[in-house]
C-alpha cells in the first residue's frame, strides 16, 4: 500500500486518538449529554488548540532568546565578561535545550494517551501490510508533535535570523532538526520505560518508593527546563569565568557537549570562530567532530524510531504473576483520606500527575541547596526562600485542575459509589496543602542555618496557607460546576490545556494576591506586611469555602 | 450491609415509567418493573434494547427524562448517596482505576463505603480465594486480563453485602469455573433474604437458570414480563425455551429465519 493509504488510515486513527484523549471513553467516561454529533469535531479542535498552546510557548521561547541576542548586540555591557560570539552561542544553546526539554516533556505527557487509546491495535488484525502499519504508526506518533515541531522549525530560525542575520537563522536549522529528533526519541524511550517500570509496577510500600524514584528521574526534562531558566544568569557568570580562564579542559568539554556544537553554527555564520577559540585552541575540530557524531546519532535515532513506534502498542507485560494466594490486608480509611491516597497512588504510576507533585518539592530542594551552598547574605537568602515558597504556592494553583482530572479516570464507576463531592473536594485540597507545606518545610530545613529570622519565614508560610487552600477550593469548585456539566475528561495535556489554564487564572490571583500585598507593604516600609497578608488570605478562604461547598459544586 | 431500618419499603427496586433519552433518541420508553425481595430479576434484550441505559439510570449515571426510580422506597434522584450505599454494581465494561492494583482499588471502595479493616480484609480474602486471584491483587489493573478485571468488579460489588445488586452482563469474560461460582453465589445470596438482584443479560440460558422473573426489553419498550411459565402461556407454547419466548415476543423469530436464509443464499 502507498503512503497515501498510510496517511488516510492515520487520519482515522488520529481522530479516534483525539476523541479518546478528550473524552476518555475507554477509561469509562460517560458520553456527554447534548450534541453528541459534534463530539468528534470538538475533540479534534481541542487537540489542535492544545497543540497550538505548546507551539506558542515554543515560539515565545525562541523570540525571548532572540530578544536577549538583540539586547547583547545593542548593549555589549550585558555580561561583559562573555564575548559576543560565545554569548550568542550560549543563548542558542539555551533555546535548543529548552526545545528538547519542552518537546520531550510534551511527549512524556501524551504518549501514555497514545497507548491507552488503543487505536493501533484496532488496525493490526486488518489485512494491512506491515510496512503500511509502520508508516501509520510513525505518522500518528509524529502528529502528536506536528504543530510544536513546525513552530520550532519556522519561528526559531526567523527569530535567530532577525537577531543575528539571515545566514545565522539558516545555520540554526541543523541544530533544531537534531534537537527535534532527540526529543522524539527520548519521548519514545521514556514512554517504553514508563510502561514497563512505572505503569506496570506492582503494589507495596517498597515498590512505591522505587516508583517515585523513577518518576523523579523522569521529571528531569521538565525540571531541567525550569532550572535552566532560573539558573541562566549564574550560567552566564560561570561562562564569563571560563572565558577569562582561557583554553581549558572544561572549555573543550563545553564545546563538545550537545547542543553547543550546533548552537555555535549561527554565531559562526555571523561572526566567525574567534570568540569560541578562547575555550579551546582546537575548537573547530572539536565542533566538527562533535556535530558529525551527534548528527550520526540523530540518523540512528530516526531509524530506531521508525522501527520502534509500532512496537510501543504491543509491549509485552511482565511475566504473569504467580497464582499463589497472598495475604490481602485491606485497610479502609475515611472517604476524604481515601481520595487523597488514591490520587497519590495514581500519580505514582502516572508521570503527568507525579510531575505536579514533585516539581514544587524538587524546586524547594534546588533553591534550598542554592541558598545553603552559595555565599548569600542572610536577607538575600530570606528573600530567595520566601520567593521559593511563593513559587510553591503559585505552582499549587495548577494542582486543582490536575487532581480533578484524576477524578475523571473511571469517572462513571466512581459516580456509582456513595462518595459525596465534599469528600472529593477535601481530599484534593488536603493533598494540595500537603504538597505546599512539604515544599515550604524543605526550604525551611535547608535554609534554617542561614535565616536569622526563621519566624518571619514560618509566619509567611502559614499566612499564605489559607490563600493556597482558597485557590484550591475555588478551582475545584469551579471544575465541579463546569467540567462535569460539559462531560470533559481533562486527562492529559492535549485534552484540555485551555480549560486548565482558564480555571487556574482565578486560582493564581487568589494565591498571588496576599503575596503581592505583602511585597507592597514591605516596599512601603510597613511592618504589618505579614498581618495584611494573613488577613487577606483568611478572607479569601472565607469566601472560597462556601462557594466550593455550595449547591451545584458539592 | 442490609436494608436500613428506616427504609420506607422492603421492595429492593421499583422502576415506574422510566424514560431515558440521548438527545432526540429515546433509549428507554416508559419502562416499569419491580425487583421483589429474594428475587433475581433478569432484564433481557437485544443489543441496544435499553438494558444498560436503564441500569445506568438506576445507579445514578444517567438522569432520566421522566419516571421514578426507587431503591427500598428511596428515590434515586433525591437521595442518591443513600441509594448508592445500598447498591452493588457491576458495569458492562470494566471501567476501573487502571493505575491502581485490585487491592488498592478495593481499599478505596471499602473506604468510601465506610467499612472496617477486619470485615473488608476477610471478605476480600474470601472472594479472592474463590476467584483464584493470587498475587494479581498486587498487579496494576492496567496489566490484568479482562476476566480478572471482571472478577475485581464483582468483588467490589459484593464487598459491602449490598441489599440490591445491579449487574450488567456480569458473566462477560469470566472463565467457566468463575461463571459457575457466580451463578451459585447469586442464588444463595438472595435465597430467603430481603435482597434483590437486577441481572442484565442477552444470554438466555443463563437467565433461564438464574432468574425467577424476566423482563424482555426491545427498543426501549418492555414487551413482556413474568416467570418463564407465564411467558410461555403468553406466547401459547408450553414447551418453549426462553430463547424462543424472547424471539416470539420481540417479533424476531421470522426475522431470524429470513436472515439465516439470506446469508445461506449469499454463500451459495
Amino acid at each position: 500500500m502507498s503512503w497515501r493509504e498510510a496517511f488516510r488510515l492515520s487520519d482515522v486513527a488520529f481522530t479516534e486518538l483525539s476523541l479518546q484523549a478528550v473524552y476518555a471513553f475507554r477509561q469509562g467516561n460517560m458520553l456527554p449529554s447534548g450534541a453528541s454529533k459534534k463530539l468528534v469535531t470538538r475533540s479534534r479542535n481541542r487537540v489542535v488548540q492544545s497543540k497550538l498552546v505548546i507551539s506558542v510557548v515554543l515560539g515565545l521561547l525562541a523570540l525571548g532568546g532572540a530578544a536577549i541576542l538583540r539586547e547583547k548586540a545593542l548593549n555589549p555591557n550585558l555580561f561583559p565578561a562573555v564575548p559576543t560570539g560565545l554569548f550568542d552561542t550560549a543563548v542558542v544553546t539555551g533555546i535548543l535545550s529548552l526545545d528538547v526539554a519542552l518537546l520531550w516533556w510534551t511527549g512524556v505527557q501524551v504518549i501514555p494517551t497514545l497507548i491507552s487509546a488503543g487505536v493501533l491495535p484496532v488496525l493490526e488484525p486488518l489485512p494491512i501490510d506491515p510496512q503500511t502499519l509502520r508508516r501509520v504508526s510513525g505518522i500518528l506518533f509524529f502528529r502528536l508533535f506536528d504543530l510544536p515541531v513546525l513552530s520550532i522549525l519556522v519561528v526559531t530560525p526567523l527569530a535567530v535570523g532577525l537577531a543575528l542575520g539571515p545566514f545565522a537563522g539558516l545555520a540554526a536549522l541543523p541544530g533544531l532538526v537534531v534537537a527535534i529528533v532527540y526529543s522524539l526519541a527520548l519521548s519514545l524511550l521514556t514512554g517504553r520505560f514508563f510502561i514497563r517500570r512505572v505503569q506496570g509496577s506492582r503494589g507495596g510500600g517498597g515498590r512505591t518508593v522505587v516508583r517515585w524514584a523513577y518518576l523523579v528521574l523522569w521529571l528531569v526534562p521538565a525540571f531541567a527546563m525550569f532550572a535552566f531558566i532560573t539558573t541562566a544568569p549564574a550560567f552566564f557568570t560561570a561562562l564569563g569565568g571560563l572565558a577569562a580562564q582561557g583554553p581549558s579542559f572544561d572549555g573543550m568539554l563545553l564545546v563538545g557537549t550537545f547542543p553547543f556544537p550546533f548552537a555555535a553554527l549561527p554565531s559562526l555564520a555571523s561572526g566567525g570562530a574567534a570568540a569560541l577559540v578562547i575555550l579551546s585552541p582546537t575548537t573547530e575540530f572539536v565542533l566538527a567532530a562533535a556535530a558529525i557524531a551527534y548528527a550520526a546519532l540523530a540518523v540512528w535515532s530516526v531509524v530506531w524510531l521508525a522501527g520502534s513506534v509500532r512496537d510501543l502498542q504491543f509491549l509485552p507485560n511482565r511475566a504473569p504473576a504467580a497464582l499463589a494466594s497472598v495475604p490481602a490486608v485491606v485497610r479502609p480509611t475515611g472517604a476524604a483520606r481515601a481520595v487523597l491516597v488514591k490520587d497519590l497512588r495514581i500519580a505514582s504510576r502516572t508521570p503527568g500527575y507525579a510531575f505536579l507533585i514533585l516539581l514544587p518539592i524538587l524546586d524547594a530542594v534546588a533553591i534550598g541547596l542554592l541558598t545553603y551552598s552559595s555565599p548569600l547574605r542572610s536577607p538575600v537568602a530570606t528573600s530567595l526562600a520566601l520567593g521559593a515558597v511563593t513559587l510553591a504556592a503559585l505552582l499549587a494553583t495548577f494542582f486543582g485542575p490536575a487532581f480533578f482530572a484524576i477524578e475523571v479516570i473511571a469517572y462513571s464507576y466512581g459516580r456509582t459509589l456513595p462518595l459525596p463531592n465534599r469528600s472529593i473536594l477535601f481530599g484534593k485540597v488536603a493533598l494540595i496543602a500537603c504538597i505546599y507545606l512539604i515544599a515550604a518545610g524543605l526550604i525551611l530545613a535547608f535554609t534554617l542555618l542561614r535565616l536569622f529570622e526563621p519566624w518571619v519565614f514560618g509566619a509567611f508560610v502559614l499566612a499564605e496557607l489559607p490563600a493556597v487552600l482558597a485557590a484550591a477550593l475555588l478551582e475545584i469548585g469551579l471544575l465541579f460546576r463546569w467540567a462535569r456539566r460539559r462531560g470533559l475528561a481533562i486527562t492529559n495535556l492535549y485534552a484540555g490545556a485551555w480549560f486548565a489554564v482558564l480555571v487556574s487564572i482565578p486560582g493564581l490571583v487568589t494565591a498571588g494576591l496576599p503575596v503581592v500585598l505583602f511585597s507592597v507593604a514591605r516596599a512601603a516600609g510597613s511592618t504589618f506586611g505579614l498581618e495584611v497578608m494573613a488577613l487577606v488570605a483568611v478572607a479569601e478562604l472565607a469566601l472560597a469555602t462556601p462557594f466550593a461547598l455550595g449547591r451545584g459544586a458539592s | 450491609m442490609s436494608t436500613g431500618p428506616s427504609d420506607p419499603s422492603p421492595v429492593p427496586l421499583t422502576v415506574d415509567g422510566l424514560s431515558v433519552s440521548y438527545g432526540e433518541r429515546l433509549a428507554v420508553d416508559r419502562l416499569s418493573l419491580t425487583v421483589k425481595p429474594g428475587e433475581i430479576y433478569g432484564l433481557l434484550g437485544s443489543n441496544g434494547a435499553g438494558k444498560t441505559s436503564t441500569i445506568k439510570a438506576i445507579v445514578g449515571l444517567l438522569v432520566p427524562a421522566s419516571g421514578r426510580l426507587q431503591v427500598f422506597g428511596r428515590d434515586v434522584t433525591t437521595e442518591p448517596l443513600t441509594v448508592k450505599s445500598r447498591i452493588g454494581y457491576v458495569p458492562e465494561t470494566s471501567m476501573l482505576y487502571e493505575a491502581l492494583t485490585p487491592r488498592e482499588f478495593l481499599e478505596f471502595v471499602a473506604s468510601v463505603r465506610h467499612m472496617d479493616v477486619t470485615t473488608t480484609t476477610r471478605r476480600v480474602q474470601s472472594y479472592a480465594d474463590a476467584f483464584r486471584l493470587g498475587s494479581e491483587l498486587e498487579e496494576p489493573i492496567a496489566t490484568l486480563s479482562n476476566g480478572t478485571r471482571q472478577k475485581v468488579l464483582i468483588i467490589a460489588a459484593f464487598l459491602h453485602s449490598p441489599p440490591l445488586l445491579v449487574l450488567d452482563e456480569p458473566l462477560n469474560s469470566l472463565d467457566p469455573r468463575s461463571v459457575r461460582i457466580m451463578k451459585d453465589l447469586l442464588l444463595r445470596y438472595v435465597a430467603g433474604t430481603g435482597r434483590g438482584v437486577l441481572f442484565s443479560t442477552h444470554t438466555m440460558e443463563v437467565a433461564q437458570q438464574l432468574c425467577q422473573r424476566v423482563g424482555i426489553l426491545d427498543r426501549g419498550v418492555l414487551r413482556g414480563e413474568g416467570t418463564l411459565d407465564s411467558l410461555r402461556e403468553r406466547v401459547e407454547r408450553g414447551d418453549a425455551s426462553l430463547e424462543e419466548v424472547f424471539l416470539r415476543l420481540t417479533e424476531e423469530d421470522a426475522g431470524v429465519r429470513a436472515a439465516v436464509d439470506a446469508l445461506g443464499n449469499s454463500d451459495a
